[in-house]
């Protein structure tokens, strides 16, 4: 039992499974210096869209204060000291100066309309209204013909500066022709390459566009792959989950517009801020899994009052992704908030291995695999397979706590 | 002379190949470039991963897959002799998280599609800002329904036997707080009138009297003459059975019952084009499906009403569909004031899903009309799964003597225009499509 403990211990405390939230003065007074005279230039230029952020502030009635806090929250999540706060702000208020360029490929559109405020604060929701997006294919007004001249005249014009956006797997069966863009008939593995070698960096939205999604799942009809496998000499940040949270979007593009680039990544190129953490770690049910407390079926006594869904196949402690602090719709809930557990949406091959109500035991997870070998951190792959080791010592531990509790109040 | 084009916008796109005579519109087909084999992924997993796999068909009607594929399962268990229980509770919470999809579907339309297409029409521009209102509106319903199904899009909370959440009262008395907001928000902004005012107008001519949003429609698809075109086969099909919907069909003004195991699907007719949507039949006709055929089928007063001046022109579409907002609204407020919390939210079913064989047939009202799900289990692993959306009802590419309701309604337009004004008003979703 000690062991078990101990290896508990050792694998939470572990250096690997840390993420470096203080980089020291220094680094930061630098950062700020640069990020200052990166605002400064940008101030210069002109918007690239019509709407103002403070009006729009102003149209939905919130108020300065109420912005700075936001402003605070972002800046925290992005996992910056509060001094960057007013830069934040000013990043914020200059987000139609990003220009945003946004492929929709094989997918659902579930980002888009996330995109479409569908969740998200309040805030992340006009910043993502004001960004400059400058091409988007199921947004904008135009379409057919008159859509490719403006794409063209969108990446000719902000020509290395634009951030590709990309929603969507590329299928790769059939000479691509599972997926062909609008009057040219080009693929979509054609168009991305296309769009994507003029970009500042090429930003992948939601598990298709990630890892391939579910046009990728077994048998993988139509041979669809994420953007990583396709794009291969150019910064790249992963945005997964099913769908992405918009306030993740938000986060890259504001990083993006202080810094100048991209922020830091874990070993699947996603962005450390909002995948640094397992859905595990701040579940809002954690006491319950520590104390071996479960759901054991539907509807039980332990589904009425909230218990770990583990046990129902949640797979919150394999799953790295902030909705258990973010979470959707305007954080009004989330899936483990009406007692279902995590599917882990925003890991590879989610859609095969972690699928649904498939206790972990069940589910032949592994390691995530498949394309991404060469640019992985080795420390990362290894971290994910010994949480999950980790986990089962864990939850076999306060299972038999939980059992010892009950069978000492038996005894009285 | 043969014209293509191309429409876009929210949920994918389509490609329009119209033919003209005497600068009309004689023919057009319609076809879909998309695929991902939704059907195929689906075979060989344990049915309950259809709960996850499906609602991800589409990323704005995904709940009413979820939905979908709940009932097929469940028509599994019927058949094979072990009828589940629901609750009234888990019923009324499936029903209201579902009417919320709907809602908020139409408000994208209406602000998206409709408003800025038809702006263009009229040559009477609008803001930029104008086409943000309906994300808002769309977005009050999204949170409502978060609460009961813990994310939009692509929740997973229906499960056979019921749904996992177990609301407590504060959780409906946020909801409802939000729907009358939402509610609140409606009469500012369409109607200039209170929803119960708005539900009782029989009339057209208090339509064109309102002062919002919906007077400004009405006033701008009479200008553009959407009143006098658009007609399709006036035929109608509704399958999925709720509390705002009846399985009914309507032809020549009489409503009479349909079996599902009269719909078949055909291939499709196109033109050097390649196509992966098949169209959905009734007893090998097309029929329209969606706010309007229900509307009609329901006998809505005020829908009636238009539809006896106008049949079924561009005109009643577009206003069936946006009047349904408010019927859905008021079902929804209704709704949430019926549940009983001390009910369960789940009842156990009386056999194991790993050892359920049989086939079944899931059936809802999506927003664009009847969603079908097709299921064979074999020891509760999915040997055969098939999917029949909306859009295979009304945007059918069939051939010059049987075009789809879209395709029928599309012939006669003056210009490339309006026939695709007239193509929006059935709404696009390539994804359901051909999935």
């Amino acid at each position: 039992m000690s062991d078990r403990v101990e290896a508990v211990k050792k694998l939470f405390t572990s250096k690997s499974s840390r993420i470096e939230t203080n980089k020291g003065d220094t680094y930061y007074q630098e950062l700020f210096v640069k990020c200052e005279a990166r605002l400064n230039e940008l101030r210069a230029n002109t918007p690239a869209n019509r709407l103002d952020f403070s009006d729009l502030l102003e149209e939905n009635g919130i108020d300065r204060r109420e912005f700075m806090k936001w402003a605070s929250a972002t800046t925290a999540m992005l996992m910056l000291p509060p001094m960057f706060t007013p830069l934040v702000a000013d990043a914020a208020v200059m987000m139609n100066r990003a220009p945003v360029i946004w492929l929709e490929l094989q997918d659902c559109a579930g980002n888009s309309e996330a995109l479409l405020r569908a969740d998200g604060p309040k805030i992340d929701e006009i910043v993502l209204d004001i960004i400059s997006l400058e091409y988007h294919e199921t947004l904008q007004a135009a379409s057919g013909h008159q859509a490719e001249k403006q794409l063209e005249e969108a990446m000719e014009h902000f020509k290395g500066k634009y951030l590709l956006f990309v929603e969507g797997a590329i299928p790769m069966g059939m000479s691509g022709q599972y997926g062909t863009i609008g009057a040219s008939g080009e693929t979509f593995h054609d168009h991305l390459v296309r769009c994507a070698a003029n970009a500042a960096a090429v930003v992948a939205v939601g598990s298709c566009a990630t890892f391939g999604g579910v046009p990728a799942a077994s048998p993988n009809p139509t041979g669809a792959v994420g953007v990583m496998d396709v794009i291969k000499n150019k910064p790249l940040i992963n945005i997964p989950a099913c769908p992405a949270n918009p306030a993740n979007m938000v986060g890259v593009i504001l990083h993006y517009l202080l810094t100048g680039q991209v922020p830091e990544l874990d070993s699947l190129l996603r962005p450390k801020f909002a995948f640094g953490y397992r859905i595990h770690d701040n579940c809002e049910r954690r006491a319950h899994f520590d104390a071996g407390e479960y759901v054991e079926e539907w509807g039980d006594a332990g589904a009425q009052n909230n218990f770990c869904l583990y046990k129902m196949g949640c797979k919150g402690p394999m799953t790295f992704n902030n909705c258990s602090i973010v979470r959707y719709n305007e954080a009004v809930n989330w899936p483990i908030g009406v007692g279902r557990g995590c599917i882990g949406c925003s890991e590879p091959d989610f859609w095969d291995k972690y699928a649904y109500e498939r206790p972990m035991a069940d589910a032949k997870i592994k390691a995530p695999t498949g394309g991404v070998e060469k640019t992985v951190d080795e420390f990362g792959l290894g971290m994910l397979t010994a949480a999950g080791i980790g986990i089962a010592i864990h939850a076999a531990a306060s299972a038999v706590a939980g059992k010892r509790e009950k069978s000492g109040e038996s005894h009285e | 002379m043969i014209t293509r084009k191309w429409i876009e916008r929210i949920e994918g796109e389509a490609s329009v190949q119209f033919t003209f005579e005497h600068n009309k519109v004689s023919f057009a087909t319609i076809a879909f470039p998309h695929f991902r084999g939704m059907e195929a992924i689906l075979h060989a997993r344990p049915a309950m991963d259809a709960l996850v796999i499906t609602p991800r068909v589409c990323g704005i009607c995904g709940h009413s897959h979820l939905f979908a594929a709940v009932r097929a399962i469940e028509s599994v268990y019927a058949n094979s002799g072990f009828p589940l229980e629901i609750s009234p509770k888990a019923e009324a919470l499936r029903e209201l998280t579902l009417s919320l999809e709907l809602i908020q579907n139409h408000f994208k339309w209406l602000y998206l599609v409709i408003y800025p297409e038809l702006s263009h029409l009229v040559q009477c521009p609008i803001a930029d800002s104008f086409r943000l209102k309906g994300a808002y509106a769309a977005s009050l319903a999204t949170k409502v329904l978060a609460i009961f199904a813990g994310q939009w899009p692509h929740s997973s909370y229906m499960i056979p036997g019921g749904v996992t959440c177990d609301p407590t009262y504060v959780d409906t008395v946020r909801a409802m707080g939000l729907l009358d907001e939402l509610i609140r928000w409606f009469e500012k902004e369409l109607t200039g009138i209170s929803l119960e005012e708005y539900l009782h107008l029989s009339s057209t001519k208090a339509l064109s009297r309102l002062s919002g949003d919906m007077g400004d429609l009405d006033k701008m698809l009479r200008a553009a003459n959407m009143h006098k075109q658009g007609f399709s086969y006036d035929r109608y099909c509704v399958l999925g059975e709720h509390g705002f919907s009846k399985p009914s069909k309507n032809i020549n003004k009489r409503t009479t019952k349909v079996n599902a195991k009269q719909v078949t699907l055909e291939n499709p007719y196109t033109v050097d084009e390649k196509t992966y949507a098949k169209n959905a039949l009734y007893q090998n006709n097309p029929f329209e499906t969606g706010p309007l055929a229900r509307a009609i089928i329901n006998g809505i007063p005020l829908i009636k009403h238009l539809h006896r001046s106008f049949r079924d022109s561009t005109y009643s579409r577009i206003m069936a569909r946006s009047y349904e907002i408010a019927l859905l609204l008021n079902h929804c407020k209704i709704l949430l004031q019926s549940i009983r919390l001390d009910e369960p939210s789940f009842i156990e079913p009386h056999k194991k899903i790993t050892s359920l064989s049989g086939e079944g047939v899931g059936i809802v009202e999506a927003p664009r009309g009847p969603l079908m799900h097709k299921v064979t289990l074999n020891k509760g692993i999915i040997d055969h799964y098939a999917l029949i959306t909306p859009t295979q009802w009304n945007l059918a590419s069939g051939s010059p003597q049987t075009p789809g309701p879209a395709q029928k309604a599309m012939i006669g337009a003056d210009s490339i225009e309006i026939a695709t004004f007239t193509f929006r008003a059935f709404d696009v979703c390539s994804v359901c499509t051909t999935h």
